[in-house]
């Protein structure tokens, strides 16, 4: 090594900085038709990010999301595309890992007209930065009304809290909860269980009802202290927003000792393979769900639809409400954001989002309660609910209670 | 070697390392940034465990004290959002690192009375201590949504994508990672050097005594407490400032970067680059912060590996097994890591040549 050689270098350098040095972002362009592109648009193609957890702590549901996904893909490109142009998806996994996930953002970011989904609110946060930074939309597999306002954010349906003020609502109506009487609340710490105790907390201010809050973390999975302060506490109904497994243990348990109550869940908390747990009896004595995502069991054409080509092509899976199914909705969000798009003639990113902001009334066939509207960044796009109980015999094990519906609480509640 | 190819060859790698945001993606860029942080807190942690002999498994912890305690000296005061004092950040990068040595000094007395795997058990229960603070202390930390990091500025220059707004050398844009870039470098070189002469410096030989015999050294006259404390706190301050630019990388930072598996990763890292040795140090967080990232990205094209998405072997559980695979291979065959080898291969041209 010596000084020749650095100088050599360096002339090596400044020659190929001219020949190849990277060059700035294409930027937009029109093409043929008339349709203004830019990345992720071309003429014949339309690419979209996926950023599941496939090898994390919520890999079974990144998994489950991914078959919904290209189910939905799959078919919608069969049948001619958007507006001429297949959609190509682009995955990473995260691993719930915010470093993993910032880096595969960098990776697919240049390339993608938008996230056709994004597993997870801390790596939701993490990413946000450049999400706002390049102006794309994203598709939020969650349900935290923390997210909002967000211009780039779209959520499939309405919000943990909002299914909470709905889950007390229900509870009122059918199981004789009155004012003045207890009821739990077990929940994660993080983003979905403490969003769903804030609705909680307003719906029992309103009722005068007493919440009994017991904090959890995912690794903890055996519920029996749990239900023992709800014994001690004469709780009348339990609200649940944690993970099936506690669910299992929570039912059993309780059933064990002859505490007979009702327990309401959000979304998460449902998962078809709790009926194959020594917990399922009990289950389907006392376990609601209150969601978004529609229960399997329902009789709409959206549902059906999914439900017929989810057997066709995964004969030996198994179909869930927030994992295929949301990422099977997510993708109709997506499809409606960007036909729209087209039809503006602007297949740009900018173009997409006010696409998604003009979507005011979007009917997706009844996989998300509610016609949804997104033109109000600060709202969730609907506050309708499903509420299921748990029934053998239903697909998915869950039998729907009624249609959409909320309750007035849920209505006046702002975030 | 003689002073002055010697310099020339640091000053070649130098031009190279600076140039190559001219060439890189983004995606490099930002691969290359967590492994410079990671450098700079791996430095620390084989100063820690090699030099002076103390087992920690909290390092990730110091690493979150570093990373928040930066996102908080520099942060804008908004309303709603978490607290911040809005310093300079040059001095909300020193006060983090000093904040950083004050939790490190804070914990040295537990690290003066415990040792070996019984201080690694010990210092597990500073991670999930700080797992529970940045979850719930969300005045400052912002809980599960984390805390947006303020882009670092020298001078009025901000290495972020504005001030200036449209910064092109030689043709090429220079965002944020491009103008961090050389932000990392600065740190990683300050890191290396200071480490090189620590280890070799009279108090890198004294806390070297103390890992081999405690009773011999306080013969010698160290003072073995003292050196301890002083082992452990610029340990700390050294992850301190790999949080910092960790933090810097991300732009954002959320509680579950800074978890367990973070501390485990950190020992990995120095006992695949062998434990005391600060060259080995930064090729194994190299080896460990990139390693999936890079598995990750071509998992489509390598053969063995499944596309994410599509079932098999995926790029995260081939990395793991990769991992797997190089600490049994170093602690069989290569005690002293990466340095060792390194070591040996350049040993081994002379000792011939002087056998022959």
């Amino acid at each position: 090594m010596s000084r020749r050689l650095v100088g050599t270098l360096a002339v090596v350098l400044a020659l190929t900085v001219a020949a190849c040095g990277k060059g700035g972002d294409d930027d937009s362009d029109t093409a043929a038709g008339g349709v203004k592109t830019g990345p992720g648009a071309t003429a014949d193609t339309l690419t979209l990010g996926y950023l599941p957890d496939l090898s994390g702590v919520f890999a079974p549901n990144g998994k489950s999301m991914m078959e919904g996904a290209k189910l939905y893909w799959d078919a919608k490109n069969e049948g001619g595309g958007i507006c001429g142009r297949k959609v190509e998806l682009e995955v990473q996994d995260t691993g719930y890992d915010p470093q993993k996930a910032v880096a595969a953002y960098q990776q697919i970011s240049g390339d993608v007209i938008g996230l056709g989904l994004v597993l997870g609110s801390s790596i939701t946060a993490a990413l946000l930065p450049s999400v706002e930074q390049d102006g794309m939309f994203l598709n939020f597999a969650g349900w935290t009304s923390d997210i909002l306002p967000n211009e780039n954010v779209a959520i499939a349906g309405t919000t943990y809290d909002i299914e909470a003020i709905n889950a007390v609502d229900f509870l009122m109506r059918e199981h004789g909860i009155k004012e003045g009487d207890t009821i739990g609340h077990l929940y994660f710490e993080g983003d979905y269980g403490e969003n769903a105790l804030k609705g909680s907390k307003y719906a029992a201010d309103k009722h005068g009802l007493k919440i009994v809050e017991q904090k959890i973390t995912p690794a903890d999975t055996d519920m029996t202290g749990q239900v023992a302060a709800f014994r001690r506490a004469k709780v009348k109904a339990i609200l649940f927003s944690a993970a099936p497994p506690q669910a299992a243990s929570l039912a059993g348990i309780a059933a064990s000792q002859k505490f007979d109550v009702p327990i309401v869940a959000n979304g998460p908390g449902w998962t078809p393979q709790l009926l194959d747990t020594p917990a399922a009896d009990a289950l389907a004595a006392n376990y609601y769900v209150v969601s978004s995502m529609a229960p399997l069991g329902l009789d709409a054409d959206g549902v059906k639809k999914f439900l017929d080509a989810y057997q066709q092509t995964y004969p030996k899976g198994t179909p869930s409400s927030n994992g295929s199914l949301y990422a099977y909705a997510g993708a109709q969000i997506a499809d409606a954001a960007l036909t729209k798009a087209c039809e503006a003639k602007n297949l740009t990113r900018q173009g997409v989002l006010d696409a998604l902001h003009s979507l005011d009334a979007l009917d997706t066939g009844g996989t998300v309660a509610g016609k949804l509207d997104f033109s109000d960044p600060s709202q969730p796009p609907s506050r309708l609910v499903y509420i299921a109980k748990v029934s053998k015999d239903a697909p998915g094990g869950l039998e729907p209670l009624g249609d959409a519906q909320t309750a007035a609480d849920a209505e006046d509640y702002s975030f | 070697m003689s002073r002055l190819p010697r310099f020339a060859l640091l000053a070649a790698v130098g031009v190279v390392l600076a140039a190559l945001p001219i060439y890189l993606e983004s995606f490099w860029l930002q691969t290359g940034l967590f492994a410079m942080g990671a450098i700079v807190a791996a430095i620390g942690l084989t100063l820690l465990v090699g030099i002076a002999g103390q087992l920690s498994l909290g390092h990730a912890f110091f690493v979150a004290v570093g990373a928040y305690g930066y996102a908080f000296l520099a942060g804008q005061d908004v309303p709603d959002g978490p607290a911040g004092l809005g310093l300079a950040p040059p001095l909300a990068l020193i006060g983090a690192v000093a904040l950083a040595g004050i939790a490190g000094a804070l914990f040295s007395p537990i690290s003066g009375r415990v040792r070996g795997i019984y201080l690694g058990l010990a210092s597990i229960g500073l991670v999930f201590l700080g797992q529970y603070i940045l979850q719930n202390a969300t005045g400052i930390t912002g809980g599960y949504e984390g805390v947006a990091v303020e882009p670092f500025r020298l001078f009025g220059f901000s290495f972020s994508n504005t001030d200036p707004g449209d910064l092109t050398i030689l043709g090429v844009p220079y965002g944020r990672l491009e103008r961090l870039w050389y932000v990392g470098l600065v740190l990683v070189a300050a890191a290396v050097w200071y480490g090189r002469n620590l280890v070799r410096s009279r108090p890198g030989r004294a806390l070297a005594a103390v890992r081999d015999g405690e009773i011999a050294a306080a013969v010698m006259g160290v003072d073995v407490v003292r050196y301890k404390a002083a082992a452990f706190t610029v340990s700390s301050m050294y992850a301190g400032l790999g949080g910092v630019l960790t933090a810097l990388a991300f732009g954002r930072i959320v509680p579950e970067s800074f978890g367990f598996l973070l501390s485990v990763d950190f020992l990995v890292m120095i006992v695949i680059g062998g434990a005391g040795s600060v060259g080995g140090a930064a090729a194994g967080a190299i080896f460990v912060t990139a390693l999936p990232l890079i598995l990750n990205r071509y998992s489509g094209s390598l053969p063995l590996l499944a596309e994410p998405g599509s079932g098999g072997l995926g790029a995260s559980e081939f990395s793991r097994f990769l991992y797997g695979a190089a600490i049994v291979a170093v602690l069989l065959f290569a005690r002293d890591g990466l340095a060792g080898l390194a070591h040996r291969a350049r040993r081994s041209p002379e000792v011939k040549e002087r056998l022959a």
